[in-house]
């Protein structure tokens, strides 16, 4: 990972996360907003419904009035006061209840008997509780014909015949709270209001109602029995059971937008027992889907401010990065040897002054290697000097000798002199040979030819070798055979058994192995075993060359392949480095590897042939 | 004591004579003048259509336990018995002039009245006669064999039917030709009209949109009856009817029990039966009222005076005995009265599964008793619950059974008949009678709770309008005042 794409990440994930941090407190704002809001709303709701519901009670309560104060029933009461016979009013409260619209009226006499009942005309003659009652509106469980019970909304009103005397009859009516109560209430859009009635029978007692498990199918709204009724079950259990009201958020389904704000509102009789549970909820649909759009614009800017964050990102590290990656580049390219290598210097920042110093750097280093070849080469041409000096100065000194002792000798006897003389111009002659040797290896090595490449084969060239030399050095060793036992030379040769093709000079590379050998034969002048191998190693192949000589220092071999170097006492100097760039020329390295008195080895690794290999 | 003479009266007694008799004189002539209208309105007129509504159906052909003989206001119109019961409750001659009963009342003959034909014209047999009895009542008779000899028809049996001649002058034994009876079983018109055909004073003519139209036969054998026509309207709400006659509408309306009350306050001419209809409850004496006490605990539970005085609006006869103290004379000795605490004791600790209580009659008044009696039974620790009228018979059923006789032994044999219960041998003394009643009703499968009259209001162009002993309007005899 460059340092762009790091930059790029680095930025983003801050610029990220900054966003989603944001992102994040801005939903939480809202949802908390929202969810006050909802509550807020459902309060205002429930309080309208609760003022609505008490309006229904003072209407069953007015009918009730309404009814109480008709001639009629004047009539009747005082009819009852009078005679006590109540039988002709057994559907009185039938067509008084009709008449009022109400779903239950009794009539209850002076004895608290009923005397006309219209939802249960049967009743008649027994007695009745709620007609001591003086409250303006009650909630009462009315026992019905079969068996069962139903809630209602009552309201009781006494008739008397005159003021100050008791009540002649009184008049019990209601309305039954039931699916069609509940769909006459006006209620908000999205509001919904259900009522839980456990429909007890009249023989059980208040310590079994409260027992009475929740049974989904007494949960009625306006449309119907709830389908889902059971979600509703703890709201109402706890409405039920503590007589408070309780509310919560109910989901309906996995969806969160089906979900209610759910409040249960127990209803209780007068002497506070829970006769039934009202629930009304409100959909929170309108607000999840408000607050899924706010959410989804959150996520879009989110979204989008991530992706211009990474753009920016990208701008701003390509801005910081790119005098960088080209301060990069061109250390890359001093490090290759491109010492000219500079970069634009923009800016007065940071990165400018690198620039700037790079340049200097580069420049102060261009400088320095100009004085170090000028240096160099006038330290080569004086060791050339010297070298040229010292080789040339040789065979001089012989050379001045030799005409000075014909000088001399011209004072001798002629037979002396031509004695002399013959020796003399022998001398001279070996001499100028020797001077005529030392120019042409100088200008051997000055006209170095060009490589012709052509494919060949490693083995043929160490065998070549081995064939030119192993013979001599038996000569050799012949020769010295009464001498001493450092002219033992043994000549090993080591070849792979497969092909090792080159793309080589095979006359260079015959003269750099020669080279080396000749080297090796003269590094054992007490004998030894020389060793020529030829390997295949990976990619290349590797020539080697072994003595068993005395070995070198480090340091000699480090200068080992600088030209007119040399450790032998008549050598030039030139050997090694012809080998060196025979084999620079064929894209080849040389390497030497010595330890004192374990011999000298030169390693030659030449790349191997490409189509021998494919 | 006014009539004493005063002492001063007889100085001047000769122009108080005169003058008496000068004003007795007077009055007479006046009296005679009135009468004379009034002699002329009381004769019967000829003609005209009298029109009756009523609740139920007018017409209903092949109906079960009805003889297949249509509606109780139609049937007596258009068929007659062998016998006939008066108001007073004295069997009389109708289509069979004369009885006679041999072998301690197991062997009966009776001869037909000669001359009768039937409205299609064909003539009243013995063999017709034996054919029709014999359609009608198939196996449920009270005879084992009806037969005829000569132009007499023997009914025979292995128990002597003391009561045989009332009994003939019930519903169930009305004459039907046998064509008709076989017609109708073949679903085939049985006249042209395609009514079933008898031999009484009107012959069903019409029926469209439940409006019976009977027209006079007049070929009747009791002469033809003064109306041309009567038009019975069935389904007609008990208010409507009321309506009805009240914008003169209609002449003859139905009068339920627990609205005389109200029908005399408005001012309606109500002609009422006598206590005719028993209501009471018939218990199951199997499943689980299997315990005689559990039965003997709900007829204590039953509050009969609730429904009398309040429900039936003090119209109704608290019984305990199945037949009226009035025809019996021993009623007093069947308790009427309600013992909530004794029907608890009787009733124990024993509680049975759940009751049904129901009635077969849809009358408004019947079902509000239903339901009374449901709560008397809850009350007494009963669980009781009012069903609707099912296939499923309930454990208790409230019925209206009607006192078809004035006869006491034929009452009761009649009622026990009507509840499939086999009828024993009844001795005609009061003891005998009771103890048959007694040995019934210590079952507690049927508790007699009220007895109910039956009543008509009609119209005032009504003239001789008058109920038999079952409380059944005889319209037969009518006729308009009005008819020009």
């Amino acid at each position: 990972m460059n340092l762009r794409q790091k930059l790029l990440l680095l930025f983003s994930l801050t610029v990220a996360l900054a966003v989603a941090a944001v992102a994040w407190t801005v939903l939480v704002r809202i949802k908390l907003v929202f969810e006050q809001r909802d509550r807020d709303e459902t309060a205002l709701v429930v309080s309208q419904f609760q003022r609505e519901f008490q309006h229904r009670s003072d209407e069953v309560a007015a009918a009730v009035d309404h009814i109480a104060s008709r001639e009629r029933v004047r009539s009747m009461a005082m009819e009852l006061a009078q005679t006590g016979d109540a039988s002709p009013y057994l559907s009185e409260a039938q067509t008084l209840a009709q008449e009022a619209q109400l779903d239950f009226l009794e009539i209850v006499g002076p004895d608290g008997n009923v005397v006309s009942s219209a939802q249960w005309p049967a009743r008649f003659g027994y007695p009745e509780p709620a007609a001591t009652k003086t409250s303006a509106a009650f909630l009462k469980r009315e026992e019905l014909p079969d068996g069962t019970a139903a809630l209602g909304l009552f309201g009781v009103r006494a008739v008397k015949v005159s003021e100050g005397s008791e009540p002649a009859v009184r008049l019990i009516g209601g309305k039954r709270l039931d699916q069609s109560f509940l769909a006459d209430l006006p209620v908000a859009p999205g509001m919904q209001v259900c009522l839980y009635n456990d429909d007890y029978s009249s023989k059980q007692s208040a310590a079994q109602e409260s027992l009475a498990s929740f049974d989904p199918t007494r949960l009625i709204c306006a449309t119907g029995v709830l389908a889902n009724a059971t979600h509703y079950e703890s709201l109402i259990d706890s409405a039920r059971k503590s007589g408070q009201t309780s509310s919560g958020i109910l989901y309906l389904t996995d969806r969160r937008e089906d979900s209610v704000n759910a409040t249960a509102i127990p209803l209780k009789s007068g002497e506070g027992a829970v006769l039934a549970v009202l629930m009304v909820t409100v959909s929170r649909s309108g607000m999840v889907e408000a607050q899924q759009h706010i959410r989804a614009i959150a996520y879009g800017v989110a979204a989008g401010g991530i992706l211009l964050a990474i753009a920016l990102s990208l701008w701003i590290a390509a801005r910081v990065s790119r005098p960088i990656e080209r301060l990069a580049s061109a250390a890359e390219e001093v490090a290759g040897g491109n010492w000219e290598a500079r970069v634009a210097e923009r800016g007065r920042d940071e990165v400018g002054v690198l620039a700037r110093s790079f340049n200097h750097m580069t420049g102060q280093l261009v400088a320095q290697r100009e004085r170090l070849v000028q240096t160099e080469r006038v330290a080569a041409w004086r060791e050339l000097a010297r070298r040229l000096a010292h080789e040339l100065k040789n065979p001089l000194f012989p050379l001045q000798l030799t005409v000075e002792n014909l000088v001399r000798a011209r004072e001798l006897p002629e037979a002396e002199f031509d004695e002399v003389f013959r020796e003399s111009t022998a001398t001279l002659a070996m001499e100028i040979a020797n001077l005529k040797t030392i120019i042409g290896r100088f200008s051997d090595f000055s006209k170095m030819p060009k490589p012709e490449l052509e494919r060949i084969d490693a083995r043929d060239v160490v065998e070549r070798v081995r064939s030119l030399y192993e013979p001599a050095s038996a000569v050799a060793d012949s020769g010295n055979a009464g001498g001493s036992e450092a002219a033992k030379i043994r000549f090993e040769v080591e070849l792979a058994a497969e092909p090792m093709p080159l793309d080589a000079d095979p006359e260079l590379l015959h003269r750099a192995l020669s080279n080396l050998v000749l080297n090796a034969m003269d590094a054992m002048p007490k004998g030894g075993t020389l060793t020529v191998s030829a390997r295949p190693k990976g990619e290349i192949v590797e020539l080697r060359v072994a003595d068993t000589g005395e070995g070198i220092t480090p340091e000699e071999c480090e200068r080992l392949f600088t030209p007119y170097y040399t450790t032998k006492e008549h050598g030039t100097g030139l050997g090694l480095a012809i080998v060196q760039s025979v084999v620079a020329d064929h894209h080849g390295t040389i390497a030497v590897e010595s330890r004192p008195g374990a011999g000298v080895t030169f390693v030659i690794s030449l790349p191997r042939a490409q189509e021998e290999k494919s | 004591m006014n009539r004493d003479p005063t002492p001063s009266a007889s100085s001047g007694q000769a122009p108080a004579t005169k003058t008496k008799t000068w004003r007795e004189g007077g009055t007479l002539c006046i009296l005679i003048a009135l009468a004379m209208p009034v002699e002329a309105r009381t004769r019967p007129h000829y003609g005209g259509t009298l029109r009756v509504e009523i609740e139920g159906d007018a017409w209903t052909q092949n109906v079960p336990g009805t003889g297949g003989l249509g509606s109780p206001t139609a049937r007596r119109l258009v068929f007659d018995g062998l016998t006939r019961v008066d108001a007073d409750g004295t069997v009389r001659p109708a289509l069979a002039i004369r009885w006679a009963s041999e072998e301690n009342d197991h062997r009966w003959q009776f001869w037909l009245r000669p001359g009768v034909h039937f409205e299609d014209s064909s003539p009243l047999t013995a063999a017709v006669v034996v054919a029709s009895l014999t359609g009608l009542c198939g196996t449920d008779c009270p005879w084992t064999a009806v037969r005829l000899v000569g132009a007499s028809i023997v009914f025979t049996s292995d128990s002597p039917m003391p009561n045989l001649p009332a009994l003939l002058a019930g519903d169930d034994f009305l004459i039907v030709h046998p064509r008709s009876v076989d017609a109708n079983a073949a679903a085939q018109p049985a006249s042209p009209t395609g009514f079933m055909v008898g031999t009484g004073a009107f012959e069903p003519t019409g029926f469209s949109n439940g409006v019976l139209t009977l027209t006079a036969n007049d070929s009747c054998w009791e002469g033809r009856p003064f109306l041309d026509k009567i038009v019975i309207t069935g389904h007609k709400a008990i208010r409507d009817q009321w309506l009805d006659l009240s914008l003169g509408r209609t002449d003859v309306v139905e009068v339920p029990a627990e609205q005389l009350r109200e029908a005399h306050e408005k001012r309606l001419n109500v002609v009422a039966s006598g206590p005719v209809s028993l209501l009471a409850l018939a218990v199951a004496d199997g499943g689980v009222l299997a315990d005689p006490n559990l039965r003997a605990a709900i007829a204590l539970a039953v509050d009969r005076s609730s429904l009398s005085n309040v429900i039936f609006q003090k119209q109704g006869e608290i019984t305990g005995s199945l037949l009226p103290s009035a025809l019996t004379g021993y009623g007093f000795l069947f308790p009427a009265d309600r013992d909530v605490n004794k029907a608890h004791e009787l009733r124990g600790g024993l509680t049975p599964p759940s009751l049904t209580i129901s009635t077969d009659d849809p009358g408004a008044a019947m079902q509000l008793a239903t339901q009374r009696l449901a709560l008397n039974l809850r009350e007494a620790g009963f669980n009781v619950q009012v069903i609707g009228r099912t296939y499923q018979r309930a454990n208790i059923v409230l019925l209206r059974l009607t006192l078809q006789s004035n006869q006491p032994q034929a009452a009761i044999e009649s009622l026990l008949r009507g509840l499939g219960v086999a009828s024993p041998v009844i001795e005609s003394t009061p003891a005998g009678l009771y103890k048959v009643e007694r040995e019934f009703l210590q079952t507690h499968t049927l508790v007699p709770l009220l007895y109910l009259p039956r009543a008509y209001a009609v119209g005032g162009r009504v003239r001789d309008f008058s109920l038999s002993a079952d409380g059944m309007p005889l319209l037969a005899g009518a006729s308009l005042q009005d008819v020009p």
